[in-house]
């Protein structure tokens, strides 16, 4: 599927900002399943300095550096991309490897792959493991049931059993928090079925990005419209990393575009830095279209 | 030779190590001899005895002190500065051995090289599982934003430091690696230079190896590093004065001839790392970094640190600036990796290591996490990320309670621990109490890049513990150092240096306009501030002499004398508008005005500001200025013991030790200070001060009107206080007249301390500084109204000024009012000119950093 993305992002300061020091990731990186066709990343006022490079996820970073006062900073990020559905199809939910044997396959495989994947069964800053969390997961975990279909149940058990409330949280909110309360936005049910997956034993990295709604008649429309959106994606030593969404209880597809991954949303932050002066709390606007091309 | 040790004296004690068998020891064999590189020390020490030593001592105690080196105890918040323990027995090591352990450190170096390439490179030793993932991937000093980020050239770590201990088979190992801003090769250098000032014969005879060949060194290669080949500009960025090691920053960067700078005087611009000097921004390409990794950017590292340049991960990553060691290096300073040391030097070195490192268990293995719980007992848990209250816990020193919260820790995050034995220190010869006493000492080894390999300092810092069964040895537990001396068997080829701070490499005369803008605001700060307490002390010393003097004082004078001290010191309501009681018992308040430093205006408060700001500058500072800076530092503490409630004891006197001073700084400012731009400002800083303050002296003792004889006194105050008594006697006789004492101490061009000679000297200076080219000739704003306060000056008349009207020479008054107010405002005009101010700057998303709680 061949999309065009249009992400514009508008931050109206109290007061005026004399310099700052920014870093977006807002730009699709390529992946198996999605190849960049060409990206333009516009920021207004216009920067002292910018530059872009691929960081240590191999997402698109891109630096800016703004020298002149300012009460306004718009970024316009549009890109082309092709995408494909994963190679892994729900189809072959219930043939895969088990968890008690992905367990044992991750701590015991030289592969190097399997070796890089364990970085993501760590606590990271904000997707760490709890008694709580395992607690959550293990029913769907049991050790002969293929590790895949395990996540699948986890995934529609959050998107059951929690609801879509983006009034509910903040960025700040903490997992123990959301899984209290039983409700948040889609950056909350990623980090928590990371958390989740990580307290179970298992790699799973925060995936972000668009997706594209579907306005057909009779069909459900899509949560997330006109948004970023995040989901998630797990490690299978035999299968590789598969991307599940959690807010939308599916296997990530083609209509899932991928923006960047990373531990947990700090690691993809869409824009975050340094400012001078500015006031207090700036008020943000952040507008999305996917088209179909 | 030993004859130039001794001395005449015929009976005294003499100096001698005996063997103790307890414990492993440097001096002596297992069987009780002393090796023979430690007998011509210990033969010199019993020949020169103890009395002799203990002068020797107390000089390098005073050299010491001179040299300001201290080091900051974290804990203590009321004086922090502790000042720096030298023992003066040296640790030795005979050259042979010294070869063995140099080789070894020399692979050491080059391994973590390596290490730190594939950490951030391609990560093999990962990949092909040489270690396990989690050992990199939980440790906390690993900054994925750091990935990919090269120095030019063969080394990526400039700098790198050991702790080594000799172990129980008397082989040297190493207990830990120190690769992100090592601390204590300047420590090193200073106990060097003491060492051969206090024992300069025992020195030479040793045939020490030179540490002056590795600053060399480590200059040179900063240099190379530099982006920039065409005169690189060469930072050490400090964290600031209250640092532990702060000094330590201040005397390498003098000695290296680099200059000091905090994160505040540097910002990023146009992709680009400038030091924020006087009306400019100048390049830098180099630094050398004393602030931990993860402060160093907020935009892509910790994101509330204050300590950081916004943006500077960029500038390095575009090869803009190159920082040593590279941001990311702390990772290295993982103690898991000891664990797998063979291994990984087998796959990076292709063979075992020759230095091994301390046996160590990680608790993220399950095997050694098992061994670890079970063994507590004979084991020190290191936590694997060093910081504040990150200690080494020594579990047999632990209560139930503690012990249960450790094994706790533990469980709950196993891979942020390791363990290690307990082993005790060899003992080395320590001067105590007069004597000789075993204690146990680590040594820390310094290696710094050069263009092949790397240079290891011949030595190092030896620290001793303070007990003779101390096991944890460390400055932050108050441990003492030696000076490391690897005795050389044939005398050493001098390549050109002389040892010794007076070898410093200077900053270039250039680079002196170029100083940090905090820098010069400090020093211009440094002048005002001295300037006032000079003033402040005057006016009370004469008001000490003036009210416990024989000569009979009226009330009416009592009143305004008082008057004038609130005034000049700016501490109101003080004595303006007393009651009678207050006037009549005035030394509480007046004793207050002296030594109360939390109150603004007093002497104490105003001197404790010039010393921060003597501290914030104090690499422009010679010797002989710092030594008088902490004469004034001594005389401050002791105010309070040499100034008790008690004035009958003539209080004046007690103040005469800090006017001194103060004069002596402000002497060796004039004489011992380069003009440089930094120069231009502490002196105007001062000149607009005693402007300000001598105005406001004859404000408050000439403006009112009083009888003839209170006049007279009031006069006198005048000219006592302003320093000016002895030249208006010689001119003008005995009587005392209000338009001759005006004309002295406002309009006389030949009295240093007269008004118009502080203004023509601000004007001198506002002309000299730089000036951008313009093309119109309008004054700027600061020359305007000093130019306005000097004509109001010049154009003043004696007849009046001293014309009286409602009892009040309200001429005067209006005159010296509109100078104030003019003074001020060039001092305001200036700062805002010259001094970048640091804008407060915040987070745009506020971020969990990996280490926040």
């Amino acid at each position: 599927m061949r999309y065009q993305i249009k992400h514009v992002t508008e931050y109206q300061y109290q007061e005026e900002v004399s310099h700052c020091y920014n870093l977006a990731q807002m730009i699709p990186r390529s992946t198996t399943r999605q190849t960049r066709i060409r990206s333009e990343l516009k920021v207004s006022p216009y920067t002292a300095f910018n530059a872009q490079r691929q960081d240590y996820f191999g997402n698109q970073s891109f630096h800016f550096e703004i020298q002149q006062p300012h009460q306004q900073l718009v970024i316009t990020s549009t890109s082309e991309v092709e995408t494909s559905p994963q190679a892994f199809s729900g189809a072959r939910l219930d043939f895969g490897v088990s968890c008690s044997d992905a367990k044992q396959l991750l701590a015991s495989s030289t592969e190097q792959d399997v070796l890089l994947a364990r970085e993501f069964m760590l606590n990271s800053p904000m997707a760490k493991i709890s008694d709580e969390l395992r607690a959550y997961a293990r029913p769907s975990f049991a050790d002969d049931r293929p590790l895949l279909s395990s996540v699948m149940e986890l995934t529609s058990r959050i998107y059951n059993e929690f609801s879509y409330s983006p009034e509910s949280t903040t960025v700040a909110t903490p997992l123990s928090e959301v899984l209290e309360n039983r409700a948040g936005v889609c950056q909350d049910f990623a980090h928590l079925q990371i958390g989740c997956l990580r307290s179970m034993g298992f790699p799973a990295k925060y995936v972000s990005g668009y997706i594209e709604t579907l306005p057909a008649p009779g069909q459900e429309k899509l949560v997330g419209t006109d948004a970023t959106h995040a989901w998630i994606s797990v490690f299978s030593p035999t299968e590789g990393w598969v991307e599940f969404d959690p807010t939308n209880n599916c296997i990530a597809g083609d209509q899932h575009i991928i923006t960047a991954w990373g531990r947990d949303y700090g690691d993809v932050t869409p824009l975050k830095g340094i400012i001078f002066g500015g006031g207090k709390e700036p008020h943000l606007v952040v507008s999305v279209d996917v088209s179909r091309l | 030779m030993t004859s130039t040790l001794s001395t005449s004296r015929p009976i005294q004690p003499k100096l001698i190590y005996p063997h103790a068998s307890d414990r492993a020891d440097e001096v002596y064999t297992e069987d009780g001899k002393v090796r023979e590189h430690w007998r011509y020390l210990l033969d010199s020490l019993k020949t020169l005895g103890s009395d002799a030593f203990e002068d020797r001592n107390t000089k390098a105690r005073r050299i010491l002190r001179d040299d300001g080196a201290t080091y900051n105890i974290y804990s203590e918040t009321i004086t922090p500065s502790r000042a720096w323990g030298l023992d003066l027995v040296p640790s030795l090591i005979s050259s042979e051995e010294w070869a063995v352990i140099e080789a070894g450190l020399l692979e050491r170096a080059e391994l973590y090289n390596l290490l730190l390439r594939d950490i951030y490179g391609e990560r093999s030793l990962i990949r092909h599982g040489v270690i396990p993932s989690e050992a990199l991937f939980s440790h906390k000093g690993f900054l994925r934003p750091c990935h990919g980020i090269q120095l030019p050239g063969e080394h990526d770590l400039i700098l790198h430091a050991c702790d080594l201990m000799r172990g129980t088979d008397g082989e040297f190992m190493i207990l830990s690696d120190r690769t992100q801003s090592p601390s204590g090769a300047g420590y090193a250098l200073e106990n060097r230079t003491v060492m051969s000032r206090v024992l300069p014969s025992l020195f030479r005879d040793s045939h020490v190896h030179r540490l002056a060949p590795f600053f060399q060194q480590l200059r040179a290669k900063l240099t190379a590093l530099s982006p920039n080949q065409d005169q690189p500009r060469i930072v050490v960025l400090t964290p600031g004065p209250y640092n532990e090691t702060y000094f330590e920053h201040a005397y390498l960067a003098n000695y290296l001839g680099l200059h000091l700078v905090q994160s505040g005087d540097l910002v990023v611009r146009n992709g680009y790392l400038w030091m924020k000097s006087l009306d400019s921004l100048t390049r830098v390409d180099v630094i050398l970094r004393r602030i931990d990794d993860w402060f160093c950017d907020p935009v892509e590292l910790k994101g509330n640190s204050q300590l950081g340049v916004p943006g500077l991960l960029e500038v390095v990553r575009a090869g803009r600036v190159a920082i040593a060691n590279p941001l990311g290096s702390g990772v290295l300073e993982s103690p898991i990796l000891h664990k797998y040391m063979n291994q990984i030097s087998m796959a990076l070195l292709g063979r075992e290591p020759r230095l091994s490192s301390i046996e160590t268990y990680w608790c993220g293995d399950e095997q050694d996490r098992n061994y670890v719980l079970n063994n507590l007992d004979n084991l020190v848990v290191k936590p694997v990320v060093r910081g504040i209250g990150m200690n080494s816990i020594f579990s047999e020193q632990l209560d139930q309670q503690q012990r249960k919260q450790l094994l706790q820790a533990i469980q709950a995050n196993p891979m942020h621990f390791v363990a290690q034995p307990v082993i005790n220190a060899p003992h080395l010869p320590t001067y105590i109490d007069g004597v000789l006493q075993p204690r146990p000492a680590t040594l820390r080894s310094f290696a710094i890049a050069s263009d092949t390999s790397y240079r290891i300092m011949p030595g190092g810092l030896t620290r001793v513990g303070i007990e003779q069964d101390t096991f944890m040895i460390s400055n932050q537990r108050g441990a003492h150092s030696k000076d490391t001396w690897v005795i050389a068997s044939e005398p050493e080829r001098i390549e050109g240096r002389r040892e010794g701070a007076e070898a410093a490499m200077q900053l270039r005369e250039a680079e002196l306009i170029n100083l940090p803008s905090r820098v010069v605001e400090n020093l211009f700060w440094m002048g005002r501030y001295a300037e006032r307490a000079e003033a402040s002390l005057r006016i009370l010393r004469t008001a000490f002499m003036m009210l416990h003097g024989e000569e009979y004082i009226s009330d009416v004078f009592k009143r305004h004398l008082l008057q004038a001290v609130t005034e000049v010191t700016s501490t109101y309501p003080g004595f303006v508008n007393a009651d009678d009681e207050l006037i009549n018992a005035p030394e509480t308040e007046l004793l207050s005005v002296v030594k109360d430093p939390n109150r603004a205006g007093s002497v104490c408060s105003n001197l404790n500001a010039m010393l921060y700001c003597a501290d914030e500058s104090k690499q422009l500072l010679s010797t002989d200025m710092l030594r008088v800076i902490n004469d004034i530092r001594d005389a401050l503490s002791e105010l309070d013991n040499t100034l008790s409630g008690d004035l009958a004891s003539a209080p004046e006197e007690a103040l005469d030790p800090l006017v001194t001073a103060l004069m002596a700084l402000a002497g060796l400012t004039q004489e011992s200070m380069v003009r440089s731009v930094g120069w231009t400002f502490m002196d105007m800083g001062r000149r607009l001060e005693r402007g300000i303050q001598s105005s406001s002296v004859i404000r408050s003792l000439i403006v009112p009107e009083v009888s003839e004889a209170d006049q007279t006194m009031l006069i006198q105050t005048v000219l006592s206080s302003l320093e000016v008594s002895i030249s208006y006697r010689r001119r003008y006789g005995t009587r005392m007249g209000v338009q001759a004492c005006l004309d002295l101490v406002m309009l006389d061009n030949t009295n240093p301390r007269s008004l118009i000679y502080q203004l023509n000297q601000i004007l001198m200076h506002l002309y000299s500084l730089p000036h951008p080219e313009e093309s119109r000739h309008e004054l700027p704003a600061e020359e305007r109204a000093a130019v306005e306060a000097e004509t109001l000056v010049r154009l003043s008349l004696l007849t009046e000024l001293s014309s009286r009207e409602k009892g009040q020479r309200i001429k005067l008054l209006n005159q010296l009012q509109q100078l104030n107010q003019l003074l001020s405002s060039v001092s305001t005009l200036v700062s805002n000119k010259y001094f970048a101010h640091r804008e407060s700057s915040q987070q745009l998303v506020s971020s969990t950093w990996e280490n926040d709680a």
